[in-house]
């Protein structure tokens, strides 16, 4: 057997060759399979296209929303992360590569491909050789002309996603609450969420064109989530922004993200946001999300998880109920109590996601009725916004 | 803990008993109640013990029923009537225990154990009962006694149906010898299909599944087969529940429809729409909403059955009439194949109190809501067919006739 492997090698020549760290390898094949899904109506793109180039080795992995291109430098900070004996490309069954990459022994690791595409990966004491795909038939990614970019910083840019995507919609009766609406105007982003019971709002100022407008675009929750896994915000790095009709791309040093835009109309949600209060209250934000998280408790067997919330002379009291299993009050003290009394109910778990979102340690929460949305915001700061309807009962 | 004492109460040929009770000079007549001969729905619904003695049963055709007994007097349903007098039985039994469950409408569990000091041992409260029910409605009532549900059951369906005192008391001590030899498909939770597959692994009578391995059971049917297992040995611990209808999981009607339907626009869409009003209007009633539709059909031939049942669940819950439809419509025209449909179901389940409601900024459920609960009181003021939808006047529709009926015969 071996003889005959040999014997055949001689006739075929080598299509690509090189060497790299498998820490490198391993932290860049997990970036790209983010965008790998197994259920795909393209068969090739259950694989990752890996390309080596003079200047390093760029690996891609895509589906139809998302796609993802993860480059790693032949060196950088005088470390050494790959060589290149032959430029090339192939393109290999990602779930079964990346598990391969992942168990290797040895902290180097060689990859060569022959002409008939079959690729030999060897490290150590072990050697795999896997059945390649063309990389001519891999698709290509979708061209973006670098008109508009915008910058952000990228600590910044996952706060943000991490403040409004929690709050799209997870039905897909009316798609396009499953994204995050994005607008641009004034050097301003503004990106809202919301799945119709509940409502995040985030807006910060991004450096960009002042002429720069873009408004209804929406970028799917899923997206987003994926990308903030992937960007590191330790570097202290930016990111570029570019922006076309259909699609998105986030570009970093070594990264390029590219969402498919959702179509449709986003509903205008500005009108959902009350301008005026009757009841107002300023509190700490961890008291009341750690009240609620434990009011929560026995709220859990009706889906709604409802908590009940009213206001006394310098406090507020929360309480829930379960036939089953009993009752709880929590009590938590207000900084100020302004206008009306008030009795409401609302889901524990909107509450929860919308105070773990909010770092500020002081909110001001303004109430304008039992059936009427209420607004959570930090009370030094204007940008963010969290709206949430209560529960009605009959 | 005390051993509990629970009395399963039986009304012996029902329907055909109250109405021999409403018309005493059919006393010695054989008396079978059937449905409207006129329609499909021929077919024996209860036959008085005078009947059964000629062969008559249940659920016979009515033309087989008259060739066994010429003489019968047949009898229109009423099923108001026969509601009626089974709350009145309830009525009867609550005057003994504060816990009984109405079990079907001529079947229910009483928990008798906190009563034995007003009123003796369980045998003689079974006396009683009896005595009492014969007494105020005219029917026979047969008890079987029990440490738990299942025992009850087992001993009113063969013991006290079958001997003179119509009283019958399965316990521990008596299971072996009375219980076991019993062929394993007369047990409670033995289905034809259940017991062909213990037959197969040589399981035949109730004993040999009480002296089963346990685990072998527990590997092939998991929590199941514990169940059977539990049951074979006179173990069972599901109390008796005096609001059975909390616990409801799914609210669901079916229709039979009186010729093949197979013109969707014209026939089909219209019994969904009542289908799918009737489901709503009990779930209201009920005070529930449901995340899940669910929708099926059976075609007209029995021998070579086609349908179908499929369900949908929704992100959030409702019992409004048109978001039922509407689903069970998306399901139908999904699922359906096209061939002739003659019978319908539409279901509502994974049920949630509608006290409770998250509220939306798209949607205005408020009014979709009001609408619902209006048509509802309607009705119950007016009569079932006060108001009704205007297809439903179309020739396919059933609502104005189904007005006049419960459970698909005639009040």
């Amino acid at each position: 057997m071996q003889d005959v492997m040999n014997s055949n090698n001689h006739d075929t020549a080598l299509a690509m060759k090189f060497s790299i760290t498998k820490d490198k390898l391993v932290e860049n094949v997990n970036h790209v399979m983010k965008a790998v899904s197994s259920k795909t109506t393209i068969p090739i793109l259950t694989g990752i296209k890996i390309t080596a180039s003079h200047d390093g080795i760029t690996l891609t992995g895509s589906n139809s929303d998302i796609s993802i291109k993860s480059f790693i430098p032949l060196e950088e900070n005088d470390e050494e992360y790959a060589t290149i004996e032959k430029t090339g490309s192939v393109v290999l069954q990602a779930r079964v590569f990346s598990d391969i990459v992942k168990k290797l022994p040895s902290e180097f690791v060689n990859i060569e491909v022959d002409s008939r595409l079959i690729t030999r990966i060897t490290s150590g004491s072990s050697e795999f050789n896997l059945n390649g795909l063309d990389a001519e038939e891999y698709p290509r990614l979708p061209l973006i002309e670098e008109g508009n970019v915008l910058h952000v910083r990228t600590d910044l840019l996952k706060h943000v996603i991490r403040q409004t995507g929690f709050a799209v919609s997870t039905s897909e009766t009316r798609p396009v609450l499953t994204g995050v609406n994005w607008n641009i105007q004034n050097g301003n982003l503004n990106c809202v969420a919301t799945d119709s019971h509940r409502l995040a709002s985030r807006t910060i100022s991004i450096d960009a064109d002042e002429n720069a407008e873009y408004k209804n675009i929406v970028i799917p929750g899923k997206s987003l989530n994926e990308l903030s896994k992937i960007l590191d915000d330790s570097s202290g790095e930016w990111v570029e922004i570019v922006i076309t009709e259909s699609q998105i791309l986030f570009k970093t040093k070594h990264l390029q993200f590219y969402s498919r835009l959702l179509d449709g109309n986003y509903p205008d949600t500005n009108r959902l946001i009350p301008t005026e209060s009757k009841t107002d209250i300023i509190l700490s934000t961890k008291a009341l999300l750690q009240a609620i998280d434990r009011a929560s408790l026995l709220a859990k067997e009706e889906r709604n998880n409802v908590v009940k919330f009213r206001t006394l002379e310098d406090s507020i009291e929360i309480s829930s109920q379960s036939a089953e299993l009993g009752r709880v009050f929590e009590n938590v003290e207000l900084q100020s109590l302004e206008g009306e009394e008030l009795k409401i109910s609302f889901s524990a778990k909107y509450m929860i996601d919308a105070l773990s979102r909010i770092e500020s340690q002081e909110i001001r929460i303004s109430f304008t009725g039992a059936m009427r949305p209420f607004l959570i915001r930090p009370v030094e700061d204007e940008g963010i916004l969290m709206l949430i309807l209560p529960v009605r009962t009959y | 803990m005390a051993e509990k004492a629970i009395l399963l109460v039986d009304m012996e040929s029902f329907y055909a008993s109250v109405e021999k009770a409403d018309h005493p000079e059919l006393k010695n007549h054989p008396v079978i109640v059937s449905g409207d001969p006129e329609r499909r729905s021929g077919v024996v619904l209860a036959a008085c013990p005078l009947a059964k003695k000629r062969g008559v049963k249940n659920a016979y055709r009515l033309w087989e029923a008259q060739q066994l007994c010429p003489e019968a007097v047949v009898v229109r349903p009423r099923m108001q009537r026969y509601l009626d007098v089974a709350m009145e039985i309830t009525d009867i039994l609550e005057e003994f225990t504060d816990m009984v469950e109405p079990y079907s409408i001529d079947e229910q569990f009483m928990d008798v154990t906190g009563s034995q000091r007003l009123f003796g041992m369980p045998s003689e409260i079974a006396q009683k009962v009896k005595a009492a029910i014969k007494d105020r409605t005219g029917v026979n009532a047969r008890c079987g006694i029990g440490p738990n549900k299942v025992l009850a059951k087992i001993a009113c369906d063969h013991f006290s149906k079958k001997n003179d005192t119509g009283i019958f008391q399965l316990n521990q001590n008596n299971i072996k010898q009375c219980m076991w030899p019993l062929p394993v498909g007369a047990m409670f939770g033995v289905g034809s299909r259940m017991e062909r597959h213990l037959r197969r692994l040589g399981i035949s009578t109730i004993g040999r599944l009480a002296n089963y391995p346990l685990d072998i059971l527990k590997k092939k049917w998991g929590i199941n087969g514990q169940v059977l297992w539990e049951t074979a040995n006179g173990i069972d611990h599901s109390p008796v529940s005096v609001s059975s209808h909390e616990g409801q999981k799914a609210i669901g009607h079916a229709m039979t429809l009186p010729r093949d339907y197979q013109n969707f626009e014209k026939e089909i869409k219209v019994i969904l729409l009542e289908l799918s009003e009737e489901v709503c209007s009990r779930a209201r009633t009920s005070g529930v909403m449901g995340y899940t539709v669910s929708t099926g059909c059976q075609g007209a031939n029995n021998d070579s059955p086609a349908g179908f049942y499929r369900q949908t669940t929704l992100v959030n819950p409702t019992n409004h009439t048109m978001d039922v439809f509407h689903e069970a419509k998306k399901l139908f025209l999904k699922f359906w194949d096209g061939q002739p449909v003659r019978r319908i179901t539409v279901n509502l389940s994974h049920l949630c109190s509608d006290k409770v409601r998250q509220i939306s900024f798209f949607d205005d459920y408020e009014l979709r809501r009001e609408i619902g609960y209006t048509m509802d009181r309607i009705k119950q003021r007016y009569g079932p067919d006060a108001i009704i939808r205007a297809i439903s006047l179309t020739e396919a529709g059933q609502a104005a006739d189904r007005a006049k009926k419960i459970g698909g015969h005639y009040k």
